[in-house]
């Protein structure tokens, strides 16, 4: 409301009467003041948003560490992981030997129009083969072009950041812990009939051990 | 009004505008305008969406989001909030649809005025996200209308709508209304329920494609 009628007797203001457009010229105030003021949009389509180290966005599949275990498809809550495969038998290496049987993957889909971006199957699988990518631009105007295959997935993997730096102050992790136990630990004296200078050595055979 | 005088036992009236004998009628002259015509009222019609937002749940925050100073919609030419369906381009459906909300939906939906656009933002309005077991979760938006994109995400960014917003943009652009509305037949042919029938499933998504289809695909 604008205070154009001038009142007789303003209550409590120690100056004469009010001035008509008073209201108006407070509000004017504000625009100029709010137009002078930097302004905090974000011009996405020309500049792309700074995204957090461990943001999640799409999820990469780098295939040469999938050994189709399927853990993943799994424990998926939305079961939208498709996975087909199928096994190969590799040669022995020495004569006389077993052959080996491996696991190929086929196909790798995920529904990202059901995926509920939980990265359960990131962190269930042991074999570090899936990845969080902050890639966030891939609405579809059909939502069966939403299933991506092995290759966008490893499209995906390429925009996958290098991990953020631990905190200096925090825990050791345990992997560096187990390492660094392990070297100090003193070699323990050598049995007979294995090859002098191998450090503990156990048997003749030590292929087909991780 | 004049085909509902002509017959002498009037269909169904199923209550729904949209649908039947009152359903948009574009003549043949649409296909045929002039192409300038078409881009310029394409440009027109696409950059300046007031958008409707169907916020249900979590994903209507992000939309809130994308319509504050941050990353601020309005700049594509959407413009926010328009009062109700009535005043409305674009309905964005944010959120899961239960079961119980869907009518509500499809008969906001109904009330727009065309031409009219839908996006799908967020998991659960795509096809059911989280909740795809639930028995009283509406397994997607596009059951009970037609989506025009959909953006993916649990929820989505902010930025991920304004390119979802750009991408209809951008089938806004290339889209002739001649063919968006030629499934509706211009005056009910046959029996009216075969009418109503193709006006029910134009625009809506398609079915899984035949094994025969599917060699190319």
């Amino acid at each position: 409301m604008s205070d154009d009628a001038p009142r007789s007797e303003p209550s409590g203001t120690a100056s004469g009467r009010r001035l008509p457009g008073r209201g108006l010229a407070k509000g004017l105030a504000v625009t100029l003041r709010t137009m002078t003021r930097r302004s905090v949009t974000d011009q996405y389509p020309d500049a792309l948003p700074e995204l957090p180290p461990r943001s999640r966005g799409v999820i990469g599949l780098f295939e040469e560490n999938c050994t189709v275990c399927m853990l993943c498809a799994r424990e998926c809550p939305d079961w939208c992981i498709y996975i087909d495969s199928h096994k190969e038998t590799v040669p022995a290496t020495t004569p006389g030997g077993r052959e080996r049987s491996r696991n190929v993957l086929d196909r790798f889909a995920i529904d990202f129009a059901l995926c509920m971006y939980c990265g359960i199957c990131i962190e269930v699988c042991p074999f570090d083969a899936l990845f969080w990518s902050p890639e966030f631009e891939y609405a579809e105007e059909d939502i069966l072009d939403l299933t991506h295959e092995r290759d966008r997935l490893r499209e995906w993997m390429w925009t996958v950041p290098v991990p953020p730096a631990l905190d200096p102050a925090g825990e050791e992790p345990k992997e560096v812990a187990a390492a660094r136990k392990a070297a100090e630990r003193p070699d323990p004296p050598e049995q007979p009939g294995t090859e002098p200078g191998r450090p503990g050595g156990r048997g003749p055979r030590r292929e087909g051990e991780a | 009004m004049n085909a509902r005088s002509r017959n002498e036992t009037a269909p169904v009236h199923l209550g729904m505008p949209g649908h039947g004998p009152e359903a948009p009628r574009l003549g043949p002259l649409a296909r045929l305008a002039p192409e300038p015509l078409k881009v310029v009222l394409n440009w027109g019609r696409r950059y300046s969406l007031w958008v409707f937002n169907f916020g249900l749940a979590c994903c209507a925050i992000e939309f809130i989001a994308a319509s504050m100073a941050r990353h601020d919609f309005i700049r594509l030419g959407v413009i926010p909030f328009a009062p109700g369906p009535r005043q409305a381009d674009l309905m964005v459906v944010s959120g899961t649809v239960t079961d119980k909300m869907a009518p509500a939906v499809r008969r906001l939906y109904e009330q727009m005025p065309d031409p009219k656009y839908v996006i799908s933002f967020g998991a659960c309005s795509n096809c059911g996200g989280p909740y795809w077991d639930s028995y009283s979760v509406t397994k997607g938006v596009d059951q009970i209308v037609p989506v025009d994109v959909y953006v993916p995400g649990c929820p989505p960014r902010p930025e991920a709508l304004l390119q979802g917003i750009l991408k209809l943009q951008e089938k806004i652009a290339r889209e002739s209304l001649g063919e968006r509305y030629a499934g509706r037949p211009a005056s009910p042919a046959g029996a009216p329920g075969a009418a109503s029938a193709s006006a029910l499933t134009s625009g809506l998504v398609r079915g899984p494609a035949t094994p025969g289809e599917e060699a190319g695909r």
